[in-house]
């Protein structure tokens, strides 16, 4: 016998409305968005205070590299195992 | 230990936003006296000292266009009906109130906070909570709005916090992504897309990119198999355009958002769980609203275990200081499993003896003793999250057949 299906309605296309105010919640959330992104800005003006041409040995050159890619492509760090 | 906790490999939590128990399961008590729903007779007082009874009349869309107030002091008038003095009791009297100043002081508009659906209107809903096991004793763990609420599902606090601030990891309380991140489990937190982000982002935004993921991914990942041993799922928080012109509707059911899609979102969830034979034998999945949202519930919310942080007076805005030991008003919560009964019913306050509480730290401390047993060895948790009850004693020895469990038709 197969599984007993329950149908779920369909949302009307009215109820879409991005011009609704945003809630309080969604104003909090762009506040932290916003504070994250300072967070990133200072990361990035952080690196850009090294100087990469004094940098000489391969640990300096491969912790370099790391803060950068850290901030160019995060979805790298701490790769996880499945 | 069962066999259903045996099997388990997975754990997913949905957290929706700001609906109470009574708003959206309360009708339920018509058809299981054992749910600690609504009998009818419930009320408060408006503004003019007339009886405002629950009805079930809930809308869709468009009763709470005024967002009902679910920040710390209005909440503390939900709660104590707008007492003052020091020994006041807790009645679950404010809530008309309190929406009354929300909706520019309309005593006819203020008395739809008292609405809840009637039976068959959430088939979503209602059916996982019978098909499954309901909560009848799960509460937010502040008395106050989403962030702070929704922090203590991840750290198991909200660090003093009562409102919805921007706040910093000060202690070394690890997320519970952290906690599985260095302990090399798999854990990810799926956000609906880049337009409606996250709720959790400056610390887990800063801290711990490489555990996010858009809610595509968690769908990817049930159909190939590859889902983490712990998942944590936000819904679309608002209304925007899709990147291919589409319209993407919010399906948070935060007031005022059409309450269907949530109902549509919680059951695409469930079927992407369900509909991979695998997955479904071997995980938990757990669906939970993070705070009432300013919604009438009849239950009074129980005291618990301090975190041991202090919200000052000034901060709390009700003139008293919060110490983190009464817990917030009550959610739905419901955990899906093959492993689990039809018409499982877990007690709550309303049962002095049997009843159990649940709260959002329930959920770390839950995540935390199935997959890092070891964890307090070395690292630190909240006393809170230490005693928060943990539910994967639901899970029995018998699994359903296939045919005794639903599948949704989206």
């Amino acid at each position: 016998m197969p599984p007993r299906v329950v149908p779920v309605p369909k949302t009307p296309k009215e109820s879409y409305n991005p011009e609704r105010p945003a809630s309080s919640l969604l104003r909090a959330q762009i506040l932290h968005l916003h504070e994250a992104l300072k967070w990133h800005v200072a990361e990035i003006q952080a690196a850009l205070e090294i100087n990469p041409r004094r940098l000489f040995s391969e640990r300096e050159v491969s912790n370099y590299a790391k803060r950068v890619s850290r901030i160019l492509h995060p979805q790298a760090a701490k790769r996880q195992k499945k | 230990m069962s066999a259903g906790l045996d099997n388990l490999k997975h754990i997913v939590v949905l957290m929706m936003e700001n609906r109470s128990f009574d708003h959206m399961l309360g009708a339920l008590r018509a058809k299981d006296v054992r749910i600690s729903g609504l009998t009818g007779n419930e009320f408060n007082l408006d503004t003019n000292g007339a009886i405002v009874k629950v009805q079930a009349s809930a809308k869709f869309q468009g009763e709470l266009k005024n967002d009902p107030d679910h920040h710390f002091p209005g909440v503390d008038l939900q709660i104590f009906g707008g007492a003052q003095n020091d020994g006041r009791a807790a009645n679950m009297g404010g809530f008309v109130k309190s929406y009354f100043t929300q909706t520019n002081n309309d005593v006819n508009l203020s008395h739809a906070i008292m609405n809840y659906f009637a039976l068959g209107q959430l088939p979503v809903l209602t059916e996982l909570a019978t098909e499954f096991a309901v909560f009848n004793g799960w509460f937010s763990s502040i008395p106050g709005p989403t962030i702070c609420n929704r922090a203590f599902a991840h750290y198991g606090t909200s660090f003093g916090q009562v409102s919805m601030d921007i706040f910093y990891l000060l202690d070394p309380i690890l997320s519970v992504y952290e906690r599985m991140v260095n302990a090399g489990q798999t854990s990810k937190l799926y956000y609906y897309d880049q337009q409606s982000s996250t709720m959790e982002v400056v610390n887990l935004l800063k801290n711990e990119p490489q555990v996010f993921a858009t809610f595509d991914q968690f769908l990817a990942d049930c159909k190939s198999g590859s889902l983490p041993q712990y998942s944590f799922i936000e819904p679309c928080y608002n209304d925007h355009p899709g990147d291919d012109g589409g319209q993407i509707l919010a399906s948070d059911q935060h007031p005022d958002h059409d309450v269907r899609e949530g109902e549509r979102f919680i059951a695409t969830v469930f079927n992407a769980i369900r509909t991979n034979p695998d997955l479904w034998q071997s995980t938990a999945l757990l669906i939970v609203y993070d705070e009432h949202g300013g919604l009438y519930d009849h239950v009074v919310p129980p005291s618990c275990t301090p975190d041991g942080y202090v919200a000052q007076a000034a901060d709390t805005e009700t003139g008293r200081p919060f110490a983190f030991d009464r817990l917030g008003i009550r959610v739905p919560a419901i955990m899906v499993s093959p492993w689990i009964p039809r018409g499982t019913v877990i007690p709550g306050p309303e049962d002095p003896e049997k009843g159990r509480v649940f709260e959002h730290a329930s959920i770390p401390a839950t995540v935390t003793s199935q997959f890092l047993p070891n964890f307090d060895q070395n690292n630190k948790r909240t006393v809170r999250e230490k005693n928060a009850a943990t539910f994967l004693d639901l899970l029995t020895d018998q699994m359903r057949p296939d045919d005794d469990c639903i599948v949704f038709n989206l």
